[in-house]
């Protein structure tokens, strides 16, 4: 690593950081995965990517699926609840997993640190199916017990809490309660990576808790961080089980078509129109692929290091 | 083998003898931001609350679920009526579902872990033709919404006649980009490539200095890897539930679905074959279970940091 | 030597990449080549009024859902000669779409579909039929005596340009279900009018408050009161056809009544399935419109209500009209038109229908055919969980299903879900909803391809 806080001082590196040779070691190491990747990733891929450019008797369309998907009643709402949620959900994760992430780490009682991640890390087992009966009696003021607190904000019903202007808090609290837990483990062992005397060092020149955070591990945990925000922005702008699972447990009231994502499997599986679905999932992978190449860009995320 | 890098170095500690002890000491007796403390009690309530809900609706009759302390312990004769009606719906087929989750989830696990960690290393550590290209594809795929995924994914494993064989779910499930990813961040950050750099110098084959070196400081990620490929495979819904025709290959999570759709909340059609919830959350909380359990074994290894310093230059 | 290096490097990783991208075109073509052979129409004989695979026999396949594996297994009990393959699986509750995406997969690839499959959901014809999944029935399968004995319009969501393409499971008429012994404690006649009903309501608003007579907050709301009010919010005129009238006097009427019962406080807001309606409302209701289903399902089951006190009686009409009911629900069976194995699938399909063994003993639900509803009904009758007889009550619904509300693809339950329920829970009125419903109900019409007339 050629951070200035290395303290120790490297000779002239030699130009090139990896080895450079001209066997089939490096190929022989991926191969198997390239052949995964090949099968389950690229093919589907580009198939769908072919979907996305024709319509039913296979024959191209141009750009006429994009337009579909775009004229269609529920697609300019699904953005702005896309968007509105994006903003309370990255934030939110970033903000929160780093903050625990650091306490944890400072936290002397190793055990203790252990039973919080722990227990942090519970709700992540429940994906899914699994929460649909959780969230409904969480959210219902009736049997909850934060019962008490939704009283007090002035909801008596479960179907006054999930009112439509609620949705993107309610969505949020869920996904950061599915999601957040395996993000600290994975931030606390990045966080155990960072050596200790770089820390120890900083604490001898006097910096407090604060100062060590923000000027130390942070930076050292750029890559992570890095690696989160992607996969948090991709995972927000393809919100579905979310939503979904409240759908299931309101029975339509709220969360139905609610994203861009459900809009497409809508597409896909209830109106038999591969296609129009196939040109939003381009359309959100496109996003997706923006973002993160600003973000692998600006931090040198393929870089060698 | 590697150092406890908790503990300060030795060279430090004798700068200073007097006062480096204490203030080490008094450092870790400090007691901890009170602003630290009410983060981590708010989040475990949130985290924890929910749970702890559910463990105790397992205990309840469906009346006492909706008319007592959402927070109060049922009783275990409620429990037991729980547990014998999970068993008996469709004749222990809950087992089943487990078995069949466990089954998916290993066999994966194997050969995700087998991929992921020479991949991420190759990736990470050596150049070779096509490495930034994998890189790429990598995330490109992990990018894609998975809606328009599934048709091509069902002509391929029917190309191959795989539609009806487990492997139409395990070797889907093997390919995990994710992984690929920790593995690829965890060498390149955390591998000193003097080590490498020395071992090659020794004179070892590529494979032996991967063997040698790389994979017994590889512990953690593969812990973590192997981690998050078995919860993402046993908590994976929908590919399961679209590539299996029979219902008795269902993996516990398309099983909890069925039992859902059989709560007469939610489906007011089901007639002998309701599902009460206290039923339900039983059958989550069985769900779980070896999700934690894994995690419980294994959270030694998450979080262990890899040795930084062992190179001394 | 390394610039060299590297640019060799690079140039390697440019062919790397075209190797690779070639190779995933080369891999999806193969798919697309794939697919297209294995939707290659074999040639079959025309029988019965479609063009019928190749009759090799084998194993019947049949999916059912968990409600219905009794009916599965009793028919491989009784008929143990015939080789069967019993999948469950979700009975497309919930919303769900599975039947219709596997059978979309299975078209695909020109194999895998099942013999005979059960739908909770009623209306799989809009797409199941298109989509040359379902198999006609009426041209020769199955003989027109045996198809007369369903209640009057039953099949009605099967029909599709007077060809029956799937068979009613479960009829779910709306009947007034109501407390016996409360009505009978103050003096209450059974409203035969929606204005006595609403009339009644105001009274039990003063003399009784707390008691309730109706619930209007489920997504299914619209299939109790506005189908029985005769509301042409959902009139599909042909298959890819809808007109929707969801401000009509029909329709507003209806909700006029909704609306003055809800603010005074004798209509209830939420889910009959709700933990707030099981925890404040199930013991207080003194009469509520619903389904059939209502009485076992929700009284008996749910709310675990004693026997002897809940009863059933015609739903209320508007005067001078010809008696109208709504219904909610109700299941469909359907043929494969791929199947291999036409005449074992045709007899299972008749026997689950018609048989008294399984709809008349053992069904949870008012089997469609009335030969077996008679049966049914003893049953009922002969559990001494009612009071007063329900029987006629039922029979009679059962042929009064007003049949201008139609089946389209889309679910007009999520849309009054979506359209009305936030609303009314925020103290809007129904009938300040009614736009909103009409909006949302074209849009998603449209949004199915259907041709959308609106008045």
């Amino acid at each position: 690593m050629t951070d200035a806080t290395s303290t120790t001082v490297r000779p002239a590196a030699p130009a090139a950081r990896r080895a450079l040779w001209p066997g089939r070691a490096g190929h022989g190491f991926v191969a198997a995965y390239a052949v995964l990747l090949v099968a389950f990733g690229v093919v589907p891929t580009v198939y769908a990517i072919y979907f996305a450019f024709t319509n039913a008797g296979n024959t191209f369309s141009g750009l006429s699926n994009f337009t579909a998907a775009a004229s269609d009643f529920r697609f300019v709402p699904a953005i702005e609840h896309i968007a509105l949620y994006l903003v309370f959900w990255l934030v939110s994760l970033v903000v929160f997993v780093v903050a625990l992430s650091l306490v944890l780490h400072r936290l002397a009682a190793r055990p203790l640190s252990r039973i919080l991640r722990f227990v942090y890390y519970i709700p992540g087992a429940l994906a899914g199916a699994a929460s649909v009966m959780v969230w409904l009696f969480m959210l219902d003021p009736a049997v909850s017990p934060a019962g008490f607190l939704l009283r007090a904000l002035g909801y008596d019903t479960f179907a006054q809490v999930i009112a439509p202007g609620h949705l993107p808090i309610l969505l949020t609290i869920i996904a950061f309660w599915t999601g957040a837990g395996g993000w600290i483990v994975v931030m606390y062992g990045a966080l155990n990576n960072i050596p200790h005397d770089v820390l120890e060092a900083a604490r001898i020149d006097g910096a407090g808790a604060w100062q060590i955070a923000l000027r130390i591990q942070i930076p050292l945990l750029r890559k992570w961080i890095v690696y989160m925000a992607i996969l948090a922005f991709a995972g927000g702008t393809q919100l579905f089980v979310e939503p979904q699972l409240l759908s299931q447990a309101s029975n339509g009231v709220a969360g139905r078509d609610y994203s861009l994502n459900q809009l497409s499997y809508d597409f896909a599986f209830q109106n038999n129109n591969v296609n129009t679905a196939a040109a939003i999932s381009v359309e959100l992978l496109v996003i997706g692929l923006v973002v993160a190449s600003v973000f692998v860009a600006r931090s040198g995320f393929f870089d060698a290091d | 083998m590697p150092t406890d890098l908790r503990r300060p170095p030795a060279p430090a500690h004798l700068r200073e003898p007097g006062r480096r002890p204490a203030a080490t000491a008094r450092r870790r007796r400090r007691l901890p931001n009170p602003l630290a403390a009410i983060l981590l009690l708010f989040f475990l309530l949130f985290f924890v609350v929910p749970v702890l809900w559910l463990i105790l609706a397992a205990t309840k009759t469906d009346d006492q679920l909706i008319s007592s302390n959402p927070l109060s312990f049922g009783s275990f004769h409620a429990l037991r009526a729980n547990w014998d009606a999970l068993t008996g719906y469709q004749g222990d087929t809950v087992f089943l579902w487990l078995r069949n989750s466990a089954l998916y989830a290993f066999l994966a696990l194997v050969i995700t872990l087998a991929v992921a960690v020479p991949a991420g290393y190759a990736l990470a550590m050596t150049e070779f033709r096509g490495r930034r290209t994998l890189l790429i594809a990598t995330l490109v795929v992990m990018l894609m919404p998975s809606a328009t995924l599934v048709v091509p994914l069902f002509l391929e494993i029917n190309a191959v006649h795989l539609i009806g064989s487990m492997w139409s779910i395990i070797l889907p499930y093997s390919f995990y980009p994710f992984g690929v990813f920790l593995t690829y961040i965890y060498f390149s950050t955390a591998l000193p490539r003097d080590l490498l750099d020395a071992a090659r110098l020794d004179g070892c084959s590529e494979f032996g200095v991967f063997r040698r070196v790389a994979l017994p400081l590889a512990a953690p990620v593969t812990a973590l890897v192997g981690f998050f490929s078995f919860v993402a495979n046993w908590t994976n819904y929908f590919l399961p539930y679209v590539l299996l025709p029979q219902s008795d290959q269902f993996p516990v999570q398309v099983g909890l679905g069925t039992l859902l759709d059989n709560v007469p909340q939610f489906n007011p059609t089901a007639g002998t074959a309701a599902v009460e919830r206290p039923e339900l959350a039983l059958a989550t909380l069985l769900a779980i279970t070896p999700v934690l359990v894994v995690f419980l074994f294994s959270q030694r290894f998450l979080v262990s940091g890899m040795l930084a310093g062992a190179t001394k230059e | 030597m390394t610039r060299k290096i590297r640019e060799h490097a690079e140039r390697r990783a440019r062919a790397l990449r075209g190797r690779i991208l070639s190779a995933a075109l080369g891999g999806a073509l193969v798919l697309a080549a794939a697919s297209a052979c294995g939707n290659g129409g074999g040639g079959g004989t025309v029988t019965d009024g479609f063009t019928q695979a190749a009759q090799t026999g084998g194993t019947l396949t049949v999916w059912v859902d968990s409600d219905r594996l009794p009916a599965a297994q009793l028919y491989q009990k009784e008929h143990p000669s015939v080789k069967m393959n019993i999948v469950t699986f979700d009975g497309d509750a919930n919303g769900s779409n599975y039947l219709q995406t596997k059978v979309g997969l299975f078209n695909r690839t020109g194999k895998g579909w099942p013999d005979v499959v059960f739908s909770s959901q009623n209306n799989e014809a809009s797409w199941a039929v298109p989509e040359g999944f379902a198999a006609p029935l009426n041209k020769g399968l199955i003989p027109s005596s045996t198809l007369s004995g369903w209640a009057t319009n039953a099949n009605e969501p099967c029909t599709v340009n007077g060809t029956l393409y799937c068979l009613r499971n479960d009829l779910a008429q709306t009947v007034l279900w109501y407390n016996a012994t409360l009505m009978r404690q103050w003096g209450y006649n059974l409203p035969t009018t929606w204005q006595q009903y609403e009339q009644l309501g105001k009274e039990v608003a003063s003399a009784h408050p707390g008691y309730y007579v109706g619930s209007a907050g489920d997504n299914f709301t619209p299939e109790i009161f506005m189908w029985a009010s005769q509301c042409g919010a959902n009139q599909i005129t042909a298959p890819k056809a809808v007109t929707i009238d969801a401000t009509s006097s029909n329709c507003s009427r209806m909700a006029s009544v909704l609306d003055t019962l809800l603010a005074d406080g004798t209509m209830s807001k939420s889910s009959v399935f709700s933990s707030d309606f099981d925890k404040n409302v199930a013991s207080k209701i003194l009469m509520l419109p619903g389904p059939a289903w209502y009485g076992g399902a929700l009284f008996q089951s749910t709310f675990k209500a004693p026997a002897g006190q809940i009863s059933a009686a015609a739903m209320p009409q508007w005067p001078g009209e010809s008696p109208s009911v709504g219904n909610v629900g109700g299941g469909t069976w359907i043929l494969s038109a791929h199947s291999t194995n036409i005449k074992a699938a045709t007899d299972f399909l008749t026997w689950v229908t018609t048989s008294d063994d399984y709809q008349g003993k053992l069904a949870p639900g008012y089997p469609a055919y009335g030969p077996a509803a008679k049966t049914w009904l003893a049953n009922q009758v002969a559990s001494k969980y009612y009071t007063g007889d329900i029987s006629s009550v039922l029979e009679t619904a059962a042929n009064e299903v007003w049949p201008g509300w139609g089946y389209p693809q889309f679910s007009q339950e999520a849309i009054w879900a979506a359209a009305v329920l936030p609303g009314m829970n925020s103290g809007k009125t129904i009938t300040s909803l009614l736009p909103a419903w009409q909006t949302q109900a074209a849009d998603y019409a449209q949004a199915d391809g259907y041709q959308v007339t609106q008045k």
